[in-house]
């Protein structure tokens, strides 16, 4: 059963975020009567389940729960705030339950009583005889003594409709000690007026069992309703079959007549049965084929590794195309082309699967903006936008964090109080909207309020204070934002137990960071903020622009890649400025040779490429480029965490290692470089 | 020759758990997670023994039952529903369908062999 155990967990968790998500549906839309209806059915699964895995608190617990909203949907209480309440702490509640079911924890047990009173008290407010004691574990007394039993059975002629089978239901009756059934064909009409679909004959069992009345009863649940059964005992003290003469006396009466029709009925019964399995052997397949068209669940270690397969897989295919390349084998050449597109397009299908719709985590925001709209008395809609929008899985499992901080710094410092947002003109009601799109490699995440805006001139001021800028720092608008991402920045005047704590911001960008994200903020005063994530669509696998300095490869983001020039190697002697012309226009450089400390057989014409992050553009020096590369990422080793215009490293076909550059963190590097030098020169 | 079961749930586990009780009892089973979704598997070939859930979202057990119930082809079928004890209203509804029999949830294997084994062998 643990098995199912670790399944009906993992399926719970599930429940219970739709029943969260629900509610929280409810809430704003509470006439919404099939919500209602859903959250029943939702808690009513849970319920069973639970029960059936052996997680009696919860089972008990969501029963409770469930009793409110079995009365809410038989319209005999409003749903109100506090019913709303109860729910959502109950859902948090059952998550803590799911991990600790024999509530050990003290402050588990606490909840637990304190909610189950709660939520009692509500029921009991509507009516005490409502709520129902579970405890129905009847005793059953069946004693040793065999008693004797006849058992009239007659059944309506319409009992075969509903797909009984009545001769199993005697074979039961029979299997539970010793006795004999005597079928009766009084009824049976004649072949004219005979229905194939009706039973006409009825029983006469004789049994002598250990078992009470109770338990022959429980024999016909099925078809109680749909027959005459009468029990009696005939016979207190012992099985009266024994006495030959009782058993020859009935056969005497009954016998003759009534098997020949039982023969009938089973006559007729297995022929059925015969063309039923024949046509079975031909649908099987298709019945089969039908079942896999549905969706099924792996485990997320199944997908890792699959995807580090694949990644494997590309690694080596690059090997051997590198391979027949070298080789100048035209058969060869035609495999290892052919083997490139298969394995591009499992790698493009595996992306795919490990794809996870951003929706999947709007509960959880729907969720904050809810208790902290509460908390903090602000009324604000939160809107979600591209929802079926999709990431990798690792990149929206580290993404869900920095969210949840933007959208409580939203909530906290954005969105302003009612009567401030109502004197400057806005609608009381404030609004958070997530919304994602695609835009080529990347994936953008914009939360977007209308709350206050961010403020320049403190911004500012504050980072002056903070020792962050100096004074005469000459920003733009964009860059005095930026500054909020800084480590060791809060602007909240009064720090609140929900945001402002000063380390926010800047984990954020750098949780982002870390996963080859970005995060941008706009902000116009008095009108609300937005801030952008940019995210790659995987970490795995990159298209890259594989480069060469002396004997090192690197590679550099197709994605970012704009145009290639070649320039002669004077042009970089003797350069103060470290700008380079192209095309007419000056370009800020980077000089990898230098950046890297290579210095030997430095060709008379390099190569620059030019990449461009955002509206800015940068050249980078390199020797050569050997062309287009798929590389898997593999992430640096500790020690090179402080390198950061080098993102990780890939494996080359002839089992060298390629750096991956991070071309963003060199613009925004670059950038900051020569603002200094700017600086520098004007004083 | 194997019987077929079709077990119609929404949640994976209680699918998981049934059919692994009733294949290991030497049944074939097949799964699917509403009352349109068994309609096809109906369709699609010969079941002996539909057991369902009530509560399913799109289409519910008792429309099941009645759209089963209604069909020239396949109406005499057995079918068990899934329930607990507390809802006697739905029992009755679903008897009214046309159900066969119930099982109660929770269950144990014992119990659900038993209820399958009272309307097919």
């Amino acid at each position: 059963m643990d098995l199912f155990k670790v399944k009906f967990i993992n399926e719970a968790a599930d429940l219970i975020n739709s029943l969260e998500e629900s509610v929280l549906s409810l809430e704003n839309n509470r006439g919404d009567s099939a919500l209602i209806e859903q959250i029943f059915r939702v808690m009513h699964t849970f319920k069973g389940n639970s029960n059936m895995f052996g997680f009696d608190k919860i089972g008990e617990f969501t029963h409770h729960l469930e009793t409110i909203y079995d009365l809410v949907r038989a319209k005999k209480i409003v749903i109100n705030a506090e019913i709303f309440n109860v729910t959502l702490l109950s859902v948090d509640h059952i998550k803590n339950l799911l991990k600790d079911e024999k509530l050990q924890d003290a402050n588990i047990l606490k909840t637990h009583t304190r909610l189950l009173d709660e939520i009692v008290g509500i029921i009991k407010a509507y009516d005490k005889n409502t709520v129902r004691n579970d405890s129905q574990g009847s005793e059953k007394v069946s004693s040793d003594q065999l008693k004797t039993f006849h058992i009239s059975f007659i059944p309506d002629t319409s009992i075969l409709l509903r797909g009984n089978n009545l001769l199993y239901l005697i074979d039961d009756l029979l299997s539970l000690g010793e006795g004999k059934a005597f079928p009766n064909i009084d009824r049976v009409p004649s072949l004219k007026e005979m229905e194939y679909t009706s039973c006409y004959i009825s029983w006469d069992i004789f049994l002598a069992t250990s078992e009470d009345e109770a338990e022959i009863k429980e024999v016909f649940m099925f078809v109680e309703g749909e027959c005459e059964l009468k029990v009696k005992c005939i016979f207190q003290n012992g099985n009266l079959f024994l006495g030959n003469r009782f058993v020859l006396e009935v056969d005497k009466n009954s016998l003759f007549a009534g098997y020949s029709s039982v023969e009938n009925l089973l006559s007729i019964a297995s022929q059925k049965e015969i063309t039923v399995d024949l046509s079975n052997v031909a649908d099987n397949k298709s019945a089969h084929l039908n079942k896999e068209a549905s969706s099924i669940k792996v485990s997320s270690d199944k997908l890792d590794e699959l995807m580090s397969l694949v990644s494997e897989l590309v690694i080596t295919q690059a090997r051997l195309s590198l391979f027949s390349e070298e080789s100048h084998n035209a058969e060869l050449n035609v495999i290892a082309e052919n083997i490139e597109k298969i394995s591009r397009r499992l790698r493009d299908n595996t992306f795919n699967i490990c794809l996870v719709p951003i929706g999947s985590m709007h509960t959880r925001f729907k969720r904050l903006v809810r208790d902290l709209g509460n908390e903090l008395n602000k009324e604000v809609d939160f809107i979600v936008e591209g929802s079926e929008t999709e990431l990798d899985k690792t990149i929206v499992e580290s993404i869900t964090d920095p969210l949840l901080h933007i959208i409580r710094n939203s909530m906290d410092h954005g969105i302003e109080k009612t009567e401030d947002r109502i004197k400057s003109g806005k609608p009381a009601k404030g609004k958070i909207i997530l919304r994602a799109y695609y835009s080529g490699a990347n994936v953008h995440l914009e939360i977007i309020d209308d709350g206050a805006g961010l403020d320049p001139e403190k911004i500012k001021r504050k980072a002056i204070e903070k020792g962050l800028i100096q004074s005469d720092n000459k920003l733009t608008k964009k860059e005095i934002f930026d500054l909020i991402f800084l480590p060791g920045f809060s602007t909240a005047e009064k720090v609140t137990g929900i945001s402002g704590r000063g380390v926010g911001m800047d984990v954020v960008s750098r949780n982002i960071t870390e996963i080859r994200g970005d995060i941008t903020v706009e902000s116009t005063l008095g009108e609300g903020t937005k801030i952008t994530i940019i995210l790659p669509l995987t970490l795995s696998i990159i298209d890259g622009l594989l480069v060469r300095i002396a004997q090192t490869h690197f590679i550099i983001p197709l994605s970012s890649v704009a145009k290639c020039y070649e320039v002669k190697h004077e042009v970089f002697v003797n350069n103060f400025k470290e700008l380079i012309v192209l095309e007419g226009k000056q370009l800020p450089y980077m000089y990898l040779r230098d950046e890297f400390a290579i210095h030997e057989n430095c060709p008379e014409i390099e190569q620059v490429v030019v990449v461009k992050y955002e509206d800015k553009q940068i050249g980078i020096s390199v020797d050569s480029i050997v062309g287009e590369y798929q590389a898997v990422l593999k992430p640096l080793g500790k020690l090179y965490r402080s390198v950061q215009i080098i993102s990780g490293a890939t494996i080359l076909g002839d089992g060298s290692v390629a750096l991956v550059m991070d071309t963003n963190q060199m613009i925004k590097q670059l950038s900051i470089q020569h603002k200094n030098k700017e600086l520098a020169y004007e004083q | 020759m194997k019987k077929t079961i079709l077990i119609a749930d929404d949640s994976e586990s209680v699918r998981e758990v049934v059919s692994f009780t009733l294949e290991n009892a030497g049944y074939n089973v097949l799964v699917s997670v509403d009352g349109e979704d068994a309609m096809k598997h109906l369709n699609g070939g010969d079941i002996h023994l539909v057991v369902t859930d009530l509560h399913m979202p799109k289409m519910d057990g008792i429309s099941l039952i009645r759209e089963i119930r209604s069909n020239e082809v396949y109406k005499g079928v057995p079918i068990l529903f899934l329930t607990t004890e507390s809802q006697n209203s739905k029992k009755e509804e679903a008897k009214i369908a046309g159900a066969t029999g119930w099982i109660v949830k929770p269950f144990m294997a014992d119990k659900l062999l038993s209820a399958v084994q009272k309307v097919i062998r």
